[in-house]
C-alpha cells in the first residue's frame, strides 16, 4: 500500500486547486488534508486528535509557508528535529518569492520549494513533478543562480 | 628696513633706554629732602636746600625734619593723614622754614612714600593765574563736568577741556591728542593764543615720545616743566643710602627731565610745558599738552584742579568708549543672530549666508565677503576674482595654524599673492573647518589716507649715534596707501563667536540628517514588508482567477458562446499579465536592496546567452546581429544580465516588421569607464519623452502595438546606478534607438 500524501493547506480554493492539479497528476497515493501547522504537528506526531490513527509517516509532506496557528517553517522545523519524521520528504508550497523565507526554509532543510505559478497548467506540471520532486520548477537556493555560473565561464 | 631706517630704530630705542625716573636731580623753583619715616631723619638733599635754608644739603643730612622748619608744624602727626595706598605727592600743609633761613615765606609741603623712604617736596606759595578766581575750583569743576554732558563728539569733548584748561592756567597754547596703535598722536582739540603755531589735525610721531616716557605718564597723570633753561639741582648723596641706588624719582612733582625733552622744548620755542595724561582702561590713551612761550609758574591748586579736570575727562571718554563697544557688540550680536537663523532655515551654511549679503556685510563693517566651502566659492559685493580667492584660501589652508586671520594690508602680509592688493586693501578670513576647506572671509577696500604730520617724523642723530630732538615742526603731508580700515577687535572676536555658532548648527544639521536616514531605513523596512504582503497575497487571488477560469474554460468550455470563450481567454490573459506585473515588480524593489556581489563578467558570454534564451522570441524573424568584441566589466553578474536581457529584449521587440531588423552591441572606453550601447533600427522615440523612459510604470507606446510592464527600463536604471554608473537613450520615431549604460572601471568596493 502506498503511504499517503500529506497536504497542510489553509487556503479553500488553493486547497481545491492543489487537490485537483494532484487529481490530474494521477498519483494513486491518498491525499490527507489538513488546515493548520498545529493539526498537521499533531497528526505527525500522533497526538492529541491523531493519537490513535494508523503508524506510518507520509511519502512527502506538502507545506504551505503560511499557515494559521503554527507556520509552516515551524513544521519544518518540528519534523527535522524529530528523529522519526526527520526523513520525510518536505515539499514548500507558497506564493512567496521573498528572499528570506526561501533561505530559511533551506536552512531548515526543505527537500523542494515551489513557488506556486499563476497559470494553472505550470501549477497542474509542478505538482505532478512532485513524484520525482527535484522538479523544473524549485528554486535553487538563494546565491547559486545559474546566472552566476553562467556569468563567471 | 634701509641702514637709515636701522640706525634711527636703534637711536630711538637707545633714548628709550634713558633712565628717566632717576634723574639725581630736580628743577630748581624748589627744593626736596629724602627723609627716614621713622626717625624723620634727612638722607637725601637737593643741592639747592642752601639757597633756601641758608645750610649746604652735606650738612643737613642727619638732621631731623624738626631742624628744618618752624616749630609751628609738627610732621608726624600730619603724616597720620597721608594716603596709604597712593604713591602720588600729597599736600600735607603749608610750612614756613626754620627762624634766620633766608626765605621766610610760605612753603607748600607735599610728601609721598616711594622707594623705601618718604620724599618732601617744597615750592613757594605763588600767586594764582590771573583767571582762576580766587583759587576756587569748584565753580570751575562743576561747569565743566556740565558741559560734558552736552559734547556730542569726541573732539567737543575734549576742547571744553582744553578751554577749561587754558583758562585755569593761563598757558598760550593747550591742546589734546589721542595715540593711535603706532603710539602716533593727533591733535584732536586745540586752542592758542595770537603768535603760537597751530598743530590742530596734525600728527606727532610715536618717536617724540620715548616708550619709559609713555609709561610714566600712565601712571603720573602729570608734569610741570616750568622752565626749559632750568639748571638742575643735584641730590645729596647721589644714591638713596635705603636702597644703595639712585632715587627713584618717578612720582616726585620736581623731578628733572630729560636734556633731550628740554631741548625739543627749545626747539618748539617754548620755555614751559604742563602735561596731563588721558588714562582709559589703564592705557595711556591721549595727553593733553600745555605750552607756554616764556617760563610760566603752576600753582598747586592750579595743577590740582587740571588734575581733576583730566580725570573726569578720562572717566567720560572711558564711559564713551565703552558705551561705543556695548553698542558694536548689540550690533554684532544682532547680525550673528540674523546669521544663525538665517543658516538654520536653509539646507546649508553657505546658503543661509548668501542669503543674506547686507548682513553678512554689515556684520563685519566690509566691503566684500566670500563664503567657500568645499564645492563652491560664493563672492558677494567688492571681492577679488573668484581664482583669487581661491588661491587666498589655499594660502590660507597650507598656513594653517589659527583659526582667524586678518591683515589690513595684503600687500605687505601676503607676498606670495601679490595681484590680491589690486582688488582689496585687508581681509578678515575665519576656518570654519580647515579639513574641508571651508572658509568666510570679508574684504576691505585701500583706503589711501593722508597724514598730516606735525614736522617730519624722522629725528636725526647725533655724532654719537644719539637721538637729536628734531628742529622742523614744519607741517609736512604723508601719503599712507595699501591699508584698510583696520580690523576691530571686537569684530575679530564677533567671526570666532559666528564660527561657534556655525559649527553648533553644522552639528545640528548632522544630526537632523542621521534622523532622517533613521526614517528612511525604517521606511524601507516598511516597504519590504509591504512588498512582501504584495507577493503573497496579490498573487493568491490572481492565480485562482487564472486557475479556475481555465477549469471552467475545461469543463464547460464546449457550453460556451464563441464570445463567452473568448472572454474567458481575457480573463486568463488578464490574471497572467497581472502575475507578471507583480513578479517583476517584486524583482524591481529587490534590486535596491540586495547587496551586489561584484565579479568579473564576460558581456560577450553574457550576450549570447542572452540571445540564445530569447530566441524563441524572434523565431522566423530576420535579425541582423552586429556584436563587437566586448571587453570585461566588474559588475554584479546577475543584476547586469538582467540589464542586458531587458534592452535586448527591447530592441527584439521593438524592431517588430523590420525587415531585416538591427541590433548592434558595442561598447566604448571612456576615462574611468566602460560604455555599452544596444542600438536597433526599430520605430524608436520621440526625445521629448525621454527624460520617461526610465521611469516606472512609463510606457510610450500602444498596449496592442508592443506588450510589456513598463518596468523593464526601470530596472535597468536602478541595476546600473547600483553600480555608480549612469544610463540614456537616444532615439528619433521610426528611425530606430540607442540605450547607453556605462560601467565605472574601478568600483567602489563598499
Amino acid at each position: 500500500m502506498l503511504k499517503p500524501i500529506l497536504l497542510v493547506e489553509d487556503n479553500p480554493r488553493d486547497l481545491e486547486l492543489t487537490l485537483l492539479a494532484l487529481e490530474r497528476s494521477q498519483l494513486a497515493n491518498e491525499v490527507i488534508v489538513l488546515r493548520d501547522g498545529a493539526d498537521a504537528l499533531d497528526y505527525l506526531l500522533r497526538r492529541n486528535a491523531y493519537a490513535n490513527r494508523d503508524d506510518g509517516n507520509p511519502a512527502v509532506l506538502l507545506l504551505d509557508l503560511k499557515l494559521p496557528k503554527v507556520d509552516g517553517l515551524e513544521v519544518l522545523k518540528a519534523v527535522r528535529a524529530t528523529a522519526e519524521l526527520r526523513s520525510i520528504p518536505t515539499v514548500m508550497l507558497t506564493s512567496s518569492r521573498e528572499e528570506p523565507d526561501l533561505l530559511r526554509a533551506y536552512e531548515l532543510g526543505v527537500n523542494a520549494y515551489v513557488v506556486k505559478p499563476v497559470e494553472f497548467k505550470e501549477f497542474v506540471a509542478a505538482i505532478s513533478d512532485l513524484g520525482v520532486f527535484w522538479a523544473v520548477l524549485n528554486e535553487p537556493p538563494p546565491g547559486s543562480l545559474r546566472l552566476n555560473r553562467r556569468g563567471s565561464n | 628696513m634701509t641702514t637709515a631706517d636701522n640706525a634711527l630704530a636703534a637711536a630711538v630705542e637707545r633714548c628709550a633706554q634713558e633712565p628717566i625716573q632717576i634723574p639725581g636731580s630736580i628743577q630748581p623753583h624748589g627744593f626736596l629732602l629724602v627723609l627716614d619715616e621713622c626717625d624723620l631723619r634727612v638722607l637725601q638733599a637737593s643741592e639747592n636746600v642752601e639757597r633756601w635754608l641758608g645750610v649746604p644739603a652735606r650738612e643737613l643730612i642727619g638732621c631731623t625734619f624738626a631742624d628744618v622748619v618752624s616749630e609751628s608744624f609738627d610732621l608726624r602727626t600730619q603724616l597720620e593723614r597721608l594716603p596709604v595706598e597712593e604713591a602720588f605727592p600729597f599736600h600735607i600743609g603749608d610750612v614756613r622754614l626754620r627762624q634766620g633761613a633766608p626765605f621766610a615765606g610760605a612753603l607748600r609741603l607735599l610728601t609721598h612714600r616711594h622707594d623705601q623712604v618718604l620724599i618732601a617736596e617744597f615750592e613757594p606759595l605763588r600767586p594764582l593765574a590771573d583767571m582762576a578766581d580766587l583759587g576756587d575750583y569748584y565753580p570751575l569743576v562743576r561747569g565743566f563736568v556740565g558741559s560734558l554732558h552736552n559734547a556730542d563728539s569726541l573732539e567737543e569733548l575734549l576742547q571744553q577741556c582744553v578751554l577749561q584748561i587754558k583758562r585755569v592756567t593761563g598757558f598760550g597754547r593747550v591742546k589734546a591728542y589721542r595715540f593711535d596703535a603706532e603710539g602716533n598722536g593727533q591733535v584732536l582739540a586745540e586752542l592758542a593764543d595770537a603768535g603760537y603755531p597751530h598743530y590742530l589735525g596734525l600728527c606727532f610721531p610715536a618717536s617724540d615720545i620715548p616708550r619709559q616716557a609713555r609709561d610714566l605718564y600712565r601712571v603720573n597723570r602729570i608734569r610741570v616743566i616750568e622752565d626749559a633753561n632750568y639748571q638742575a639741582s643735584p641730590l645729596l648723596p647721589a644714591t638713596n643710602p635705603r636702597t644703595g641706588k639712585p632715587l627713584d624719582m618717578s612720582f616726585a612733582a620736581l623731578r628733572s627731565v630729560s636734556p633731550v625733552h628740554l631741548q625739543y622744548m627749545r626747539n618748539m620755542g617754548t620755555l614751559a610745558s604742563m602735561s596731563l595724561s588721558i588714562v582709559v582702561d589703564g592705557q595711556l590713551w591721549g595727553l593733553i599738552s600745555c605750552h607756554h612761550a616764556q617760563p610760566r609758574t603752576v600753582e598747586l591748586r592750579t595743577r590740582t584742579a587740571c588734575e581733576l579736570l583730566a580725570s573726569v575727562l578720562s572717566l567720560q571718554i572711558e564711559s564713551r568708549e565703552s558705551h561705543a563697544r556695548t553698542r558694536q557688540l548689540l550690533d554684532l550680536r544682532q547680525h550673528i543672530v540674523r546669521m544663525i537663523s538665517s543658516m538654520a532655515d536653509h539646507d546649508s551654511v553657505s546658503d543661509g549666508l548668501r542669503d543674506l549679503p547686507e548682513v553678512l556685510l554689515a556684520f563685519a563693517n566690509a566691503s566684500g565677503a566670500a563664503v567657500i566651502s568645499a564645492e563652491r566659492c560664493d563672492l558677494i559685493g567688492q571681492t577679488p576674482p573668484a581664482a583669487q580667492v581661491t588661491a587666498l584660501v589655499h594660502w590660507l589652508t597650507r598656513r594653517g595654524d589659527e583659526t582667524v586671520f586678518h591683515s589690513d594690508n595684503l600687500q605687505r602680509d601676503i607676498d606670495e599673492l601679490p595681484e590680491l592688493a589690486a582688488h582689496a586693501g585687508g581681509v578678515l578670513a575665519v576656518a570654519i573647518s580647515q579639513i574641508h576647506s571651508h572658509y568666510l572671509l570679508w574684504f576691505r577696500p585701500e583706503q589711501v589716507r593722508t597724514v598730516n604730520w606735525a614736522g617730519r617724523p624722522d629725528k636725526e642723530i647725533g655724532p654719537q649715534g644719539t637721538l637729536n630732538p628734531r628742529h622742523s615742526f614744519e607741517h609736512w603731508q604723508e601719503k599712507v596707501s595699501g591699508y584698510c580700515e583696520p580690523w576691530d577687535p571686537l569684530v575679530i572676536e564677533g567671526v570666532v563667536e559666528l564660527r561657534t555658532a556655525v559649527l553648533g548648527i553644522v552639528l545640528r544639521k548632522a544630526e537632523e540628517l542621521a534622523q532622517l536616514a533613521n526614517e528612511l531605513r525604517r521606511s524601507n523596512k516598511e516597504l519590504e514588508a509591504f512588498s512582501y504582503s504584495v507577493s503573497h497575497d496579490l498573487r493568491a487571488p490572481l492565480r485562482h482567477i487564472a486557475g479556475y477560469s481555465e477549469l471552467l474554460g475545461e469543463i464547460e468550455g464546449h457550453g460556451l458562446s464563441e464570445r463567452g470563450r473568448r472572454f474567458l481567454q481575457h480573463i486568463e490573459e488578464a490574471a497572467s499579465f497581472a502575475g507578471s506585473l507583480v513578479d517583476n515588480l517584486l524583482n524591481f524593489s529587490q534590486m535596491g536592496r540586495s547587496a551586489l556581489r561584484l565579479s568579473d563578467v564576460d558581456l560577450n558570454a553574457l550576450v549570447d546567452s542572452i540571445r540564445q534564451e530569447l530566441a524563441p522570441d524572434y523565431q522566423g524573424r530576420e535579425i541582423v546581429w552586429d556584436i563587437a568584441r566586448l571587453p570585461k566589466v566588474i559588475a554584479d553578474p546577475a543584476f547586469i544580465n538582467m540589464a542586458l536581457h531587458n534592452l535586448i529584449a527591447n530592441a527584439i521587440k521593438y524592431t517588430r516588421g523590420r525587415e531585416p531588423a538591427r541590433i548592434t552591441i558595442r561598447a566604448r572606453q571612456h576615462q574611468g569607464e566602460t560604455e555599452l550601447y544596444i542600438r536597433d533600427n526599430g520605430v524608436g522615440f520621440d526625445m521629448a519623452y525621454a527624460n520617461k523612459l526610465f521611469g516606472v510604470f512609463q510606457r510610450l507606446h500602444r498596449m496592442e502595438d508592443f506588450e510589456g510592464t513598463g518596468i523593464g527600463l526601470a530596472s535597468v536604471r536602478r541595476i546600473i546606478e547600483r553600480h555608480d554608473g549612469r544610463v540614456w537613450a537616444e532615439g528619433q520615431v521610426d528611425q530606430g534607438a540607442s540605450f547607453h549604460f556605462t560601467l565605472p572601471r574601478h568600483p567602489a568596493t563598499t
